[in-house]
């Protein structure tokens, strides 16, 4: 089972990291200060931590140093209320790998979790992604749901192929816009919304369920309807 | 020490110009005090040396003409008619034996006809002039020869130079002592008249911090200097007054913004608290929330991004920006949203158009004026995306059927949370143009709102665009040297 450390001093957002880490199948450790958290992510124990840059004691960029001096590989997620671009540059200059800005949906933070331990644990990047009766593959670039063949445009490609890599967990609209557009920051307009209703049009009329759902207020999800 | 720390440098400018004007005008007249006198000295002793020598000259002359005797007489008679207080005649023989001479008694420092008699030979002159004392008065002498055994020696009490030279001094010491007050009050008024324009701003700077915003000061009488200092300083009081209106009225903006999602949260919560136990209508009210919550993150953010970008007065040049890329990608983020209402969206990119700056930044003013477009342009409208070179910019146009800008308002859609009355039934926060706008300044360009749409004579090289263009914003930025 992955262990993750969480060093992060507000009560509240530490409750629900981890209150969801821990449904989501993680175990999980809580450091509310910046010594203790240090002493943590260099004991080796865990696979992954999120940091939060402003703690008592000792400050996260300063944690993040000291951890990428021991040349430890840990992973890790910053989680700071600082938004502007060049927080982030410094923040992933520092040795961060991530950067998530407060406030965050949980389900962002999961996912970008899960993203990191996949790249962190090398595992060998499969050649077809499959989800119930739909199948991608990477190679041709074929999609094919219950025998019959999907045609996509490039994005609609890329957006399903992203959430076929993320199936089951709830990807944001922002992630969306990140990964599949590079595009950091919310158009305003919904523009994924109209992007997904062409999406779905094509992989989910005229077949026996939904696979792609909406989850109102935190994003969308690629699973089977219980 | 002591004396230092009493007597210190005015710091008062006024009181500084003063003591200038006062000093100046001291040393000028100083001046001109020591040139007169020293003109009126050397001329005094001049013409004294020239009456000597003219006296001496006459005395050989007679010797040499009429011999001894008539020199004797006319010593003699010299002797009678000059007070012998102010006036000495001594004719000795070179070895030392006087012949005629006036009463001595009371002159001292006179030299024997002897050392007389060694100067002029060693000086080889036929005169020898000097100066000596006389009871506090000075004593022109005259020594020269009337024959090779006969010395005459003679000298005058110089009274008169020094009675002129002492009035002169007297009448300065006079003028100095009236002018120094003079001087320091003419200097007052100057220097009160240099900087009373000043102080009238500095008096207008007081009023303006204590409220008074209109308060501005007159340009009347002054110098140019001052008229361009207070021409300057109501130009900035009228900048201050101006940015705090328009700070109020933007504040006043933001509550109304931030106040709508606010009031909508609470009704939610009250709502579903106050009447529902039905768990769906609790996750419901809970995704409502969420969904307020990220409209009122979105708008917070943007609001600092507008300030980001406007602090940025110049974005630092970063990389080459592909923006026939950017264009295109942006165009395509919006095609779907275009469908579903309906929107005609065509582009006219010319290729490999690139620009030096911020890719995400530009990439956002892209979106955000193709965001507006297609927001503000009904089902069944059309959107036209262009982008060409023109000279030495880069020009996107963005033109659409949409609802078009009213007149009156077109001066004011870059402002920020301005929006016009007919958009504020759409989602927005009226802060993407200010943002975008702020991003082409940043890039060197601008952003321009065309003031007659639908002119043929518009930038767009393309004219395929269609007269019923309503509103059309043109992006210009400085293109970069193209690399193949």
């Amino acid at each position: 089972m992955m262990k993750i450390l969480l060093i992060e001093d507000d009560q509240v957002i530490a409750d629900l990291i981890v209150k969801g880490m821990k449904e989501a199948g993680y175990m999980i450790d809580h450091m509310t200060d910046g010594l203790f958290g240090l002493s943590a992510a260099l004991s080796d124990r865990y696979d992954l931590a999120i940091v939060d840059l402003m703690l008592p004691e000792l400050d996260g960029l300063s944690i993040i140093d000291l951890v990428r001096k021991r040349k430890l590989n840990l992973p890790i997620i910053i989680l700071s209320a600082k938004r502007s671009v060049d927080e982030r540059v410094s923040g992933l200059h520092h040795g961060g790998d991530d950067y998530l800005t407060k406030p965050f949906s949980f389900s962002e933070l999961l996912a970008r979790v899960e993203a990191l331990l996949r790249r962190s644990s090398h595992i060998v990047e499969p050649t077809t992604l499959s989800f119930q009766d739909l199948t991608m593959d990477l190679l041709s670039r074929n999609v094919i749901r219950s025998g019959k063949k999907i045609d996509l445009q490039p994005r609609e490609f890329s957006l399903l192929e992203y959430l076929l890599r993320n199936q089951g967990n709830i990807v944001s609209k922002t992630m969306i816009m990140e990964r599949v557009w590079d595009y950091h920051f919310d158009p305003g307009t919904n523009v994924v919304e109209a992007r997904l209703s062409k999406l779905r049009e094509k992989v989910d009329k005229g077949f026996e369920f939904p696979l792609i759902h909406t989850v109102r207020g935190l994003g969308y999800v690629l699973k089977k309807q219980d | 020490m002591f004396l230092k720390n009493r007597i210190s440098y005015p710091t008062s400018l006024a009181a500084r110009l003063t003591l200038w004007y006062a000093s100046s005008l001291l040393l000028l007249f100083g001046l001109l005090f020591f040139s007169l006198y020293v003109a009126m000295a050397t001329s005094f002793d001049r013409e004294m040396n020239e009456d000597l020598l003219d006296d001496v000259e006459e005395l050989q002359d007679i010797y040499q003409e009429q011999g001894i005797a008539s020199l004797l007489r006319e010593v003699n008679q010299e002797i009678l008619t000059e007070d012998p207080d102010h006036f000495f005649i001594r004719l000795s023989e070179t070895n030392g034996n006087a012949i005629l001479q006036s009463d001595l008694s009371g002159w001292s420092g006179l030299l024997a006809p002897y050392s007389l008699y060694q100067i002029l030979l060693t000086h080889e002159d036929e005169f020898y002039l000097h100066r000596i004392k006389h009871e506090s008065l000075e004593v022109q002498t005259i020594t020269g020869l009337i024959s090779d055994d006969l010395i005459i020696y003679l000298g005058e009490c110089m009274e008169a130079k020094t009675e002129v030279l002492t009035l002169l001094l007297t009448v300065s010491l006079v003028v100095f002592t009236t002018l120094l007050p003079i001087g320091v009050l003419i200097g007052r008024w100057m220097s009160s008249k240099a900087v009373s324009g000043i102080k009238e701003v500095s008096r207008a700077a007081d009023k303006i911090a204590q409220g008074s915003l209109d308060f501005r000061v007159d340009l009347n009488a002054h110098g140019d200097e001052v008229i361009e200092l207070i021409q300057k300083f109501n130009d900035m009081a009228d900048q201050i007054r101006k940015l705090i209106s328009e700070m109020r009225e933007m504040t006043d903006n933001i509550a109304h913004d931030l106040r709508s999602p606010l009031a909508r949260i609470r009704a939610i919560s009250e709502t579903v608290l106050s009447s529902s136990e039905a768990q769906q209508d609790y996750k419901k009210a809970a995704s409502d929330t969420l969904e307020e919550c990220d409209r009122l993150l979105h708008m917070i953010n943007m609001t600092l991004d507008v300030a980001e970008a406007e602090a940025n007065v110049r974005e630092p040049i970063t990389e080459d920006v592909n923006l026939s890329e950017l264009t295109e990608d942006a165009c395509e983020l919006y095609c779907p949203l275009a469908e579903t209402k309906q929107i005609k969206l065509s582009t006219h990119l010319e290729d490999n158009c690139s620009v030096r700056g911020n890719k995400h930044t530009l990439q956002r003013m892209l979106t955000n004026l193709i965001d507006n477009a297609v927001k503000y342009t009904p089902e069944h409208g059309e959107i036209l995306i262009e982008l060409c070179r023109s000279e030495n910019d880069a020009v996107v146009t963005i033109a659409d059927t949409g609802i078009g800008i009213p007149d009156p308002e077109k001066q004011r859609i870059f402002d920020r949370f301005y929006r016009c009355d007919q958009s504020r039934t759409q989602e927005g926060c009226g802060l993407g143009l200010s943002y975008s706008r702020a991003v082409a300044r940043a890039h060197g360009g601008d952003i321009t709102l065309q003031a007659q749409p639908s002119v043929s004579a518009s930038p767009l090289s393309h004219s395929s665009m269609s007269a019923a263009m309503n509103s059309v914003f043109v992006v210009s930025l400085p293109a970069s040297v193209m690399r193949n």
